[in-house]
């Protein structure tokens, strides 16, 4: 059932990019091929393999529940809002806080998962800063360091 | 001779002190990283290589850190496999069968160190198959021209549907996928901006790093969601540690067997470590017949397995090095290594970059000798590492994927992008598309776009030219060959399955 969904949101979203790939066009002609031919031929193709499996989506996937969506919705909101707090609040304390959420997540208890997100935002600052020479975001800190 | 006198430059490279600690760090970093159930080769290069790109590692000795990472990561997966019962990486799956019965019988400790030594057969015994062919195919590779390339990446794809078997239509669209993933960002040739959606960021394509960590990281984090365990209890190892002679001798043929099958199998792009395995355990208990006890604790049904995917994953360098078409996902992600360099894998690579072919092959022998000699007495310290809990390992790989990922532009764009990716990954996964084949896909994808244009250049739009060569049209008879496999088999199948109908009726 899932297959079949999915494979037919595939196959809209084929024809949508069909769409704005037919409008790809050089001002002068480089090569007889162009820069049109090669993408409509994938989304074809693509578009071919995901009519196939509305038809034929074969051996069904297990379903999901409610308690695995919810989880895994949480997981990915928590992703998120690591990827963003990255640069304003900077490595050492977006870190500690996402580390310490995950490990919630993850089963672990709060204090020593506080006390590995503490850890790791440290620990991993230093590794990769000062040792490997990544340079990587100081954010709320970086007033301390200047002044 | 020639060879001979290469291999040696090949060791002076390997053999300098960081070469050598690199392929010490690697192949420490990669058995754990192939123990641990969930995390296989492809995380672990994944997770190394914007690393060891932001260290400004040069170009060998990174690939040395890869390929001991890819080799460790085929050594570790078979610790898991015997004393969890859970593969750690897919091309584990067939040691568990025999491997878990046998730590349940006392045996662990002889079935650890057997394994590493098929590990060590496999591995050396591909490294010179790689030594002997690899510099004969490069020669020969040079006579491809655009159209030839062009046929033979569409062969590589061809092999994964028709090789990975029970979903073709699955594999080839994920592939399809990979390649259209390729397409975003400027087109080299006229400039146009194609799926960019007016975004800065995508104009030059999305980055190989920001593909590779998210559909393999990120989407594993989500998949270990599901079963969130708090370390595992693990078979304590007891009894022998070391196998005997008799032991040894019991599954030599076995071993040599399965060693060359695993690196025929790897050299077909495509076609990865885990059919080799696979592939070689059946054989084996089809020549044991009924004296075998495969399946309850046999020998030979573990020295099978873990010689043919270590020996595929030697082989699996063949294709990437001399024609830069990847030959498993691992590869591909290495050959996104090499482009991060600007290094085009290909036949002219043996020419141009000697010490970096070389090297990484010299390598190879080391990393192989080093992984024997860690494997053994250190087989405690891994298996302890099977008790690191979830909720320490998961924000761990978190962090270092995000850390990787922000070293190769540093903006937050690329970030969103990742987890994007990642969930997009998780789904596919979910619904069980082989997200392999997508990795395969996007590396090919420009290669594959560049040569077929090119092509069309030289014959001024004739498509002739694309089956015109001998080489091409015996491509062609290959790809048709490898698309029709599946096909077959569900004939085959069909056909056995009426005839057991009609015998059972009868």
């Amino acid at each position: 059932m899932y297959v079949r969904l999915f494979a037919a949101i595939w196959l809209l979203l084929c024809a949508g990019l069909a769409v704005i790939a037919w409008g790809f066009q050089a001002p002068f002609a480089y090569d007889p091929v162009g820069p049109r031919a090669y993408p409509l031929l994938l989304l074809a193709l693509m578009g071919a393999g995901a009519a196939w499996l509305v038809f034929k989506p074969g051996a069904d996937t297990e379903k999901l529940t409610r308690q695995a969506l919810l989880r895994s919705g949480l997981c990915i909101l928590t992703l998120l809002a690591y990827a963003l707090l990255f640069e304003p609040l900077g490595f050492v304390l977006s870190t500690a806080l996402a580390t310490f959420v995950l490990g919630l997540l993850f089963t672990g208890r709060a204090l020593p998962c506080l006390i590995s997100g503490v850890l790791m935002g440290v620990l991993l600052y230093a590794l990769f800063d000062y040792a490997l020479d990544v340079p990587l975001p100081l954010g709320v800190f970086e007033a301390l360091v200047e002044s | 001779m020639e060879t001979l006198h290469f291999l040696m430059q090949g060791f002076d490279v390997a053999t300098r002190p960081t070469n050598l600690l690199v392929a010490l760090f690697g192949a420490f970093v990669g058995t754990i990283v192939g123990l641990l159930p969930g995390l296989g080769p492809i995380n672990g290069v994944a997770l190394l290589l914007p690393l060891a790109f932001a260290l400004g590692l040069p170009p060998e000795t990174a690939l040395i850190l890869l390929a001991a990472v890819y080799l460790g990561c085929e050594y570790g997966g078979r610790i898991s496999a015997i004393l969890l019962n859970v593969p750690g990486d897919a091309a584990a799956v067939m040691t568990t069968l025999d491997g878990y019965p046998l730590a349940r019988q006392g045996k662990a400790g002889i079935a650890l160190s057997l394994s590493a030594v098929s590990s060590f057969t496999g591995s050396m015994i591909a490294t010179c198959g790689v030594v002997l062919f690899a510099p004969i195919l490069a020669k020969w590779a040079v006579a491809f021209g655009p159209a030839e390339y062009f046929v033979l990446m569409i062969f590589a794809i061809a092999c994964l549907g028709g090789m990975v078997g029970d979903k073709p239509v699955k594999t080839l669209l994920s592939a399809l996928i990979g390649l259209a993933l390729a397409t975003v960002g400027v087109d080299s040739t006229t400039g146009v901006y194609r799926f960019t959606f007016d975004s800065v960021s995508l104009s030059d394509g999305i980055q190989f790093v920001i593909v590779v960590i998210g559909f393999f990281s990120v989407s594993e984090i989500l998949l270990m969601l599901e079963n969130t365990h708090n370390g595992q209890k693990a078979v304590k190892a007891s009894g022998r540690v070391l196998f005997n002679f008799k032991e040894y001798c019991f599954t030599f043929w076995t071993m040599i067997r399965s060693s060359v099958a695993g690196f025929v199998i790897g050299v077909l792009p495509g076609a990865g470590a885990t059919i080799a395995s696979a592939m070689t355990y059946m054989t084996e208990k089809r020549l044991a017949g009924d004296k075998g006890k495969f399946g309850e604790g046999d020998l030979r049904g573990l020295a099978a397995p873990e010689s043919a995917n270590n020996a595929s994953a030697c082989g699996s360098l063949i294709p990437m090095l001399t024609l830069g078409v990847p030959g498993s996902g691992t590869t591909a992600v290495m050959i996104g290594a090499l482009t991060l360099y600007n290094i085009t894998p290909g036949p002219l690579l043996f020419e141009q970059q000697p010490d970096v072919v070389w090297g990484l092959i010299a390598s190879l022998f080391i990393g192989n000798v080093i992984l024997l000699v860690m494997n053994i007495p250190l087989v405690g310290l891994f298996s302890r590492m099977l008790s690191v809990p979830n909720w320490v390992l998961v924000p761990a790989i978190t962090v270092i994927s995000m850390v990787g990922v922000y070293a190769v532009h540093s903006t937050t764009f690329d970030l969103v992008l990742m987890i994007g990716l990642g969930v997009f990954g998780y789904i596919l996964r979910k619904l069980d598309f082989p997200l392999s084949a997508v990795i395969l896909g996007f590396v090919l994808g420009e290669m594959m776009e560049d040569n077929l244009r090119r092509a069309l250049s030289i014959s001024a739009g004739d498509l002739g030219i694309l089956w015109g060569s001998p080489i091409t049209l015996v491509l062609w008879a290959l790809v048709v060959l490898m698309l029709a496999l599946p096909g077959i088999r569900w004939m085959r199948r069909r056909k056995q399955i009426k005839a057991q109908a009609d015998a059972s009726a009868a």
